[in-house]
């Protein structure tokens, strides 16, 4: 009997009461499952702490669902609208495209362009065979004749390529040739190598077209009995500036093509300019064909623009400067935005319900492990109610969104100290690319995933997941103990997320006096930026309740926001570095990478910003000089001693994993007050790469005074205030003893005041001068 | 040393006769010592001889290396060890159960250990 093996995932993440969600099953070994609404409490199952809590709600689905086997389309392709089949050419023919490989030797066969019936083996196509010798073939169905080059394309090359039957004869020609600059490929011009061949056969027949082919680029048309039509021999690499014409081009016109000249206008059926489309504010999925039929191309599974193309100089670094030069549209064999599968059930969202994270728990078979599922989604308020908003920093999910670090980042051990402890859900994962990668992960042709989404099971954003790398919980399953914390405290709060922070703006947060932030809001958009920054500015009070918040610029769609583009280059540590004049995202045209690079280091609205990382130990915070001064005194009532957070479900200590820091230099408001910092982190604990100018050896946990979390607190204008918990290991110091412990006890007495209408408690002291401009004392 | 003629990358000629050396010099390192330290915690602030042989196992190549596989949470572990090929699952290495994963990670240190020496 089949394992029974269950996984979901829902149309929205952040729904309100009365609006309707849609969720998707794939199902392994089972026709039926049993689903039940819960809302979630707290989801780390470490027996210092409660433990997964969750409360189970009336709804209308709730009960048996019926169950399939559903199938994903992995891959990114372009797929002509070509409704009057004029791609479906039975004449003379030419095809021809840069292109730029990936893994041209993987070891199966990728087509570049064609409208090719892999099943039926009808039609035409220009491809890469198995062993990476570029291809041309006929099919009739019964027969499929091929042309091969003399030489394998080689990885990272820039190539002009073309293929051309003659009807009347049916001589077939090829050709191929490098068109390597100093700036575009892997290898330059010093390298001796032999890009070209040019080879000619006679076939045998014409080819014999289906109705229904589509013309793609970068796959072909396959069928399998059960799952029907999908795509396979998908290509790993960039495209540029593809075409199709009606007749054959003489060598002498493909090379004018080559040298950069427009292809002429003759015989012209299709000529997809992959650089037209681009804005200011970036470009979308559809690759317009500017031939004479306006067959347009549409994107699946988003192949990724903004790429340099076969011409790129090396002097412009972003297509809004040479948007000429940015014809590379890239694909992968494994990417994934969305599995569009058939949907199981929709749920109307009961009018009474209450704000907070919620699931569709599934069932089946032992109903543990694989045979247990929930769906996560966030319900806010129709209108805000509550004082407090917890904003759900699902940006950051998306980042983090089935990372694979365990498995496939040589890094990971070397960076942890530890030994990645997995479950039978990793394995899961990693042995089926149905599920896709996050933006900690490379596509299996070896370039970072830039795209990440919530339309696939996500299995790291679920209760009682543990990261396996670092044997902590990590993101949505460690801000379910903040939640939980708001549980155990009876606050009237909201939750939001970040999609709809993206979507609304400020307008999203002004109606709470009080704003919690997770544990590792790491990845956060302008517009994220620009209204939590208008919100603490306008009189908000934020709780930054995490470290490593605020670092790097991620791009989300308005219309497809279960889409997250991050792009990593440069002065940070990275799982992955985006290649020379590709750091700006296709989706706003933005530069990508870190805020500190953009001039928006995080101090400037949190008054900290990340300083280090490092596992397996935390430590706790001590009280500094700041949290004795009486005008601040209610932020550490009733916590005895100097010692704050010795303990924790996060390696013992509520200050660890990752660590922030108070720094003028960077931007911290001159009137911050450090309340307390941690100390005695081990050399584990490394100084990021941003806060010197060079590493040498010194510059560890016990080494470097810098290796440290700081509690941070100060007053914004119009009476907001920021608190800074400057530590991801913060929030699961909460759960600790019943909740009764004194991190818990510090971050009840800011949330207390934060929510309290009127001025804070110290306000009858502003403090807006800086160091610079202080007088001297007399 | 290794042999040029079957390895393209000249930068795995140098790797190859780097970590040679460098196993050389860890052997001396492995104690009683050693391993009771690693016994006791793990992760955590370690002695130098033990850093230097920690860090040497966690960056080995993943096909060298060994996970944890959790059978029950904080309960039951075993180790497996990593397949470093994409998409091909780690496999058991034993049928022996831990019951905590600090057990497990010494389990695997130890085989680090006599892999280190027997190399």
């Amino acid at each position: 009997m089949a394992q029974v093996k269950l996984f979901g995932y829902s149309d929205r993440i952040s729904v309100k009461p009365g609006e309707v969600i849609q969720f998707y099953v794939n199902a392994d070994g089972t026709e039926t499952a049993e689903a039940q609404l819960v809302r979630l409490i707290h989801g780390d199952q470490h027996p210092a702490g409660p433990g997964h809590v969750e409360q189970e709600i009336e709804c209308p689905v709730n009960g048996r669902w019926r169950v399939e086997k559903q199938y994903t389309q992995v891959g990114s392709f372009l797929e002509a609208a070509d409704t009057e089949r004029r791609l479906a050419l039975e004449g003379s023919f030419t095809l021809f495209a840069f292109v730029h490989p990936l893994w041209p030797q993987v070891g199966m066969r990728q087509c570049l362009l064609g409208r090719w019936d892999n099943d039926k083996n009808c039609g035409f196509g220009l491809g890469i065979k198995q062993n990476g010798l570029l291809e041309f073939w006929v099919g009739r169905g019964d027969e499929v004749d091929y042309l091969e080059a003399e030489v394998p394309l080689k990885a990272n090359m820039w190539y002009f390529v073309a293929a051309s039957l003659d009807a009347k004869t049916g001589r077939a020609t090829l050709y191929q040739e490098g068109v390597v600059n100093r700036y575009n490929s892997v290898l330059g011009k010093v390298a001796p190598l032999d890009l070209s061949s040019h080879v000619s056969e006679v076939f045998r027949f014409r080819p014999k077209h289906l109705a229904d082919t589509p013309f793609l680029m970068a796959g072909s048309r396959d069928w399998h009995e059960k799952r029907g039509h999908f795509v396979s021999q998908l290509y790993c690499g960039k495209i540029d500036r593809p075409g199709l014409f009606d007749r054959v081009l003489g060598r002498d016109e493909l090379d004018l093509i080559r040298s950069g000249h427009r292809p002429p206008a003759k015989g012209m059926l299709a000529y997809w300019d992959t650089t037209h489309g681009y804005t200011d504010q970036g470009i979308g999925d559809t690759v317009t064909d500017v031939g004479p039929f306006n067959l347009h191309a549409k994107g699946y599974n988003r192949p990724v623009r903004a790429q340099t193309g076969w011409n790129w100089s090396g002097r412009n670094d972003c297509f809004r400067l040479a948007p000429d030069e940015y014809g590379g549209v890239e694909f992968h064999s494994d990417a994934l935005i969305d599995c569009n599968w058939k949907q199981t059930k929709a749920l109307k969202l009961p009018d009474n319900l209450r704000s907070g994270a919620y699931a569709m728990r599934l069932r089946a078979g032992p109903g543990t492990g694989l045979g247990e599922e929930y769906i996560p989604f966030f319900v806010r308020p129709k209108v805000p109610t509550g004082r407090i908003a917890f904003l759900v920093p699902t940006a950051s999910y998306l980042a983090y969104a089935n990372e694979h670090l365990s498995f496939d980042a040589p890094i990971v051990q070397g960076m942890t100290g530890m030994t990645p402890i997995l479950t039978d859900i990793d394995v899961e994962m990693y042995k089926n690319p149905e599920f896709g990668h996050g933006c900690y992960d490379s596509w299996a042709d070896g370039q970072g995933v830039c795209y990440s989404s919530y339309r696939r099971p996500v299995i790291n954003m679920r209760p009682k997941y543990r990261i396996s790398s670092m044997d902590i919980t990590w993101q949505y399953p460690a801000d379910l103990s903040v939640i939980a914390w708001l549980e155990h405290h009876n606050y009237d709060y909201d939750v939001l997320t970040d999609e709809d922070l993206d979507l609304e703006g400020v307008a999203a947060l002004e109606p709470y006096r009080c704003v919690i932030s997770g544990t590792h809001p790491e990845y956060y958009s302008e517009r994220m930026m620009d209204a939590t920054e208008d919100y603490i500015e306008g009189g908000g009070r934020y709780i930054y309740l995490g470290a490593n918040g605020y670092y790097c610029n991620v791009a989300i769609r308005r219309e497809e926001p279960w889409v997250l583009e991050c792009r990593k280059f440069g002065d940070t540590w990275k799982a992955w570095e985006a290649r020379p004049g590709e750091h700006y995202m296709a989706t706003t045209g933005q530069k990508g990478g870190p805020w500190k690079c953009l001039g928006r280091p995080p101090q400037k609205i949190m008054g900290v910003g990340f300083v280090s990382e490092g596992f397996g130990r935390s430590e706790p915070f001590y009280r500094m000089p700041d949290s004795y001064d009486s005008s601040l005194s209610w932020i550490t009532e009733g916590i005895e001693g100097e010692i704050i957070g010795d303990f924790g479900l996060a390696y013992d200590g509520a200050a660890g994993v990752e660590l922030d820091r108070y720094d003028l230099t960077l931007g911290t408001p001159p009137n911050a007050k450090v309340i307390a910092s941690s100390g005695g982190h081990t050399d584990n604990y490394i100084t990021h790469v941003q806060v010197q100018l060079h590493q040498h050896p010194g510059i560890t946990g016990s080494y470097d005074y810098r290796v440290r979390a700081d509690m941070t607190y100060f007053a914004a204008p119009n009476d907001g205030a920021v608190f800074s918990c400057s530590s991801i290991a913060f929030g699961q110091a909460l759960p600790v003893n019943g909740f009764e412990n004194n991190v818990s006890r510090l971050l009840a007495n800011v949330v207390n005041a934060f929510a309290k209408p009127g001025p804070l408690p110290d306000a009858a002291r502003p403090e807006v001068t800086s160091p610079e401009t202080a007088p001297a004392a007399s | 040393m290794p042999n040029a003629t079957k390895i393209q990358d000249r930068d795995e000629l140098f790797k190859q006769m780097f970590e040679a050396k460098q196993r050389d010099f860890l052997r001396t390192l492995v104690t009683t010592e050693v391993a009771e330290e690693h016994r006791i915690a793990p992760c955590g602030q370690h002695s130098e001889p033990l850093d230097r042989l920690l860090l040497y196992f966690n960056r080995r190549p993943l096909s060298e290396r060994y996970a944890i596989m959790t059978i029950e949470p904080f309960k039951a572990y075993r180790v497996v060890a990593l397949s470093g090929q994409r998409g091909v699952p780690p496999k058991d290495v034993d049928n022996e159960i831990y019951p905590s994963h600090i057990e497990a990670q010494h389990a695997i240190f130890l085989r680090n250990v006599q892999e280190l020496l027997e190399s």
